[in-house]
């Protein structure tokens, strides 16, 4: 009893302690305070798997300029929050922020341009999709970080099996080998799906890869260049049918297959081939089934060639900051660097010559898929709506999970298309 | 003082309320087995009852433990275990590296400092506050204080969203901009309500003849209240902190409008384990479970102020 006395009693003075002191200092544990940063230093806004990314720019900023660089990381749909509460307010914490390219056209208005980073150097060497999406209303409003695109990652040991290449031309007719047309994509994975095994996976609760099956078909994605909803033309009905012919040879529940529940059906071992973003690549953890046991491939192209939906993030300096030159300063930086985003453990960049830099080196054999992706006659971006995260998550995924659990692609594309009218009128 | 000598040396119950094993021994053996049989819940009289209720506190049990009992065993998972499809519930190989990668992680330690500060700072200023309204509302019944404790209730049902955005300008404008302070009356703005209703009931159970004993003994209101009142009440004081502590300490919204590099807390931190490009379940779930412990620890350190504070309406009249 006097021991939880006693307890008792030295946790309230500990507690009152703490508190008074706080009162006195009122500071945080976690490092220099967040607003007003002086001249010499720049806070960060970044999502939390993109840090690692910015780490080593952030070491070499400090070398080359004396900038300290203070991040701010916060989960990716925090982040979003975040940033939309403080542009709107007129008082941000930070001085950089890295923006999903989907958020660009939100923060446009709050965001200052940076034209002069832009430089023909630099233009010529960041992927032309990108490019063309940095630039809003005439000017450059981010510098791409890094990007990403989905590409196709294979099971090379059962590829290279002798049974299975010989079951296979047996069956179809051609070698077994790295699909290179979708009609091949389709004979594998049905090859595949036996034993417990699946050729691939379809994912229902994302809607990219059905985009890049619409750019494949010669088609913008949902709008066209004048704002006008295109998402019941004759491509989106193609690709989207042909996504979901895929399903006989897919793990079940494919509506509620995301790239979480897809990475991890691959790196389990229970899918033969899989369309990932090209980063998965290199994260394949050491002790899974399929480690050493991958192999990667472009995307596959359609009728108009090949596309991917590439996945930038850019770093943009908000108009409300007071450390605008610092700023930019790090974003220099960071463009100068960028080649060190790739030794970290999303290990991706946003230059050409970075990419190229590392494509010949063991262990990153994604690397050539991922610029012959990125660079393929039909990759584009997202359209350039404010509104595009609401028809993602209201319209296009919704639309998709149904078309995959077997609802009419016409019909289901029809009511799509009236939905999205009304949200972006 | 000696009134509240009286009650703490009745365990915290008025002296009105007889002890319960002397008043079962003073029952006679037939009387006994009548009430055996007209005993409610858990010790019902008949055994299908009985069985029906224990199934059903079983499955609560299952029901609420359970997400955190796989969370725990998960945290000793090696990481590709973690994923596995379909799920495990025990690991196939025991491992800390989980908590190895999750406590290493840069901030991760400063923001367990600010989650503590926080909930602290923000506890003390619920209780500050919360018991001095309770017992005004309570003692003097004004029809002002009637509305006040309405509104109070009615602060509840506002979407936290709705005031966080604002406050944080508040805050940035107040210079407390990143501060643990700032974020501690954020999170007093969610306890409050809750306290000074909590506070209020537990008042509400004291009866009045204590204070008046009291101040015949010489005490002024205050002194009553403090030498009195509030001892009788600790239970529920303790009850109140646990829940303001417990609400500060698990926020995610406001800590994550309010705070940057200074004071980022680890509902924050735990967040951050899930990213654009994926989930790293082994270090999230390992965080998490080292978070839980300190809550934990709390709640059996004050578990017998607790279940005081909880009965303490039951001794009202």
């Amino acid at each position: 009893m006097s021991t939880r006395k006693t307890i008792s009693r030295l946790a309230s003075i500990s507690g009152l302690c703490t508190a008074v002191a706080l009162v006195a200092t009122g500071c945080g544990a976690g490092g220099p305070a967040s607003s007003g940063s002086a001249a010499s230093s720049v806070n960060v806004l970044v999502e939390a798997g993109g840090h690692a990314e910015l780490a080593g720019v952030a070491e070499a900023c400090k070398k080359d300029t004396g900038l300290d660089v203070n991040f701010v990381e916060l989960p990716y749909d925090g982040l979003f929050n975040r940033l939309s509460s403080e542009l709107s307010s007129g008082t941000v914490s930070f001085d950089v922020a890295a923006l999903d390219s989907v958020w660009l056209p939100s923060f446009k208005d709050a965001v200052q341009p940076i034209d002069e980073l832009f430089t023909d150097e630099a233009k010529k060497d960041i992927f032309p999709a990108l490019v063309k999406e940095a630039n809003i209303d005439g000017h450059f409003i981010g510098m791409p970080a890094w990007t990403n695109a989905e590409i196709i990652l294979y099971r090379k040991d059962l590829f290279e099996d002798a049974k299975n290449k010989a079951d296979f031309k047996a069956k179809y007719g051609y070698e077994l080998a790295a699909p290179t047309t979708w009609k091949q994509y389709q004979d594998i994975s049905e090859f595949f799906t036996k034993d417990g095994m699946y050729g691939t996976d379809v994912k229902g609760a994302v809607e990219t890869e059905w985009l890049a099956h619409v750019l494949q078909a010669g088609s913008p994605m949902v709008l066209d260049d004048k704002n006008n909803v295109v998402v019941d033309n004759a491509a989106h009905k193609e690709a989207l049918d042909f996504y979901t012919s895929l399903v006989k040879s897919a793990p079940s529940g494919a509506a509620q297959v995301d790239w979480a529940a897809a990475q991890n059906l691959f790196n389990q071992g229970k899918t033969a081939m899989t369309k990932f973003w090209a980063h998965a690549y290199r994260q394949i953890p050491t002790d899974a089934a399929v480690y050493g046991k991958v192999g990667a491939a472009p995307m596959i192209g359609g009728s108009a060639g090949v596309a991917g939906v590439p996945g930038p993030w850019y770093l943009s300096v908000p108009k409300a900051t007071k450390n605008a030159d610092a700023a930019k300063k790090f974003i220099k930086c960071a463009y100068d660097h960028n080649d060190l985003g790739i030794e970290s453990t999303l290990g991706l960049a946003a230059r050409i010559s970075a990419f190229e830099k590392y494509q010949d080196k063991p262990g990153y054999e994604s690397f050539g898929p991922l610029i012959e992706t990125l660079n393929g006659k039909a990759t584009a971006t997202r359209p350039a709506t404010a509104k595009w995260q609401q028809i993602v998550d209201t319209v296009l995924v919704p639309t998709l999970q149904k078309a995959v659990a077997g609802g009419d692609s016409a019909s289901l594309l029809a009511e799509a298309k009236t939905k999205i009218e009304a949200l972006v009128k | 003082m000696r009134v509240a000598e009286k009650i703490k040396h009745d365990g915290g119950m008025p002296a009105a309320v007889p002890a319960q094993p002397s008043a079962e021994a003073s029952v006679p053996a037939g009387m006994r087995r009548r009430r055996a049989v007209n005993r409610e819940g858990l010790e019902a009289g008949k055994r299908s009852t009985r069985t029906i209720l224990w199934i059903l506190l079983a499955a609560s049990l299952v029901l609420y433990g359970f997400p955190f009992l796989y969370l725990l065993l998960t945290s000793f998972k090696p990481p590709i275990d973690t994923i596995a499809v379909p799920p495990t519930i025990l690991p196939k190989e025991w491992t800390l590296v989980n908590y190895v990668n999750a406590l290493g992680r840069s901030g991760v330690v400063a923001s367990i400092i600010n989650s503590t500060q926080t909930a602290i700072i923000s506890t003390l200023l619920s209780l500050l506050l919360a018991v001095p309204a309770a017992y005004g509302i309570t003692r003097y019944k004004t029809a002002s204080g009637r509305v006040f404790i309405m509104a109070a209730l009615v602060t509840r049902m506002v979407p936290p969203v709705a005031i966080g955005i604002p406050l944080a300008s508040m805050m940035a404008s107040a210079g407390l901009a990143d501060t643990p302070i700032a974020l501690s009356i954020a999170h007093t703005t969610i306890s409050l309500p809750l306290s000074i209703w909590l506070m209020a009931s537990f008042f509400e159970a004291v009866p009045q003849d204590l204070e008046e004993a009291a101040t015949v003994d010489g005490c002024s209101r205050l002194g009553a209240l403090w030498r009195v009142v509030i001892p009788v009440v600790s239970g529920g004081i303790a009850v109140t902190a646990i829940f303001a502590f417990l609400a500060s300490w698990n926020e995610f919204l406001f800590a994550l409008l309010m705070t940057a590099i200074r004071s980022q807390t680890t509902p924050v931190v735990i967040a951050n384990f899930q990213t654009q490009f994926g989930l790293d379940w082994g270090s999230m779930t390992a965080l998490a479970a080292v978070y839980s412990i300190p809550v934990i620890l709390l709640t059996l350190l004050l578990q017998r102020k607790i279940v005081a504070g909880m009965t303490l309406g039951a001794v009202k009249g």
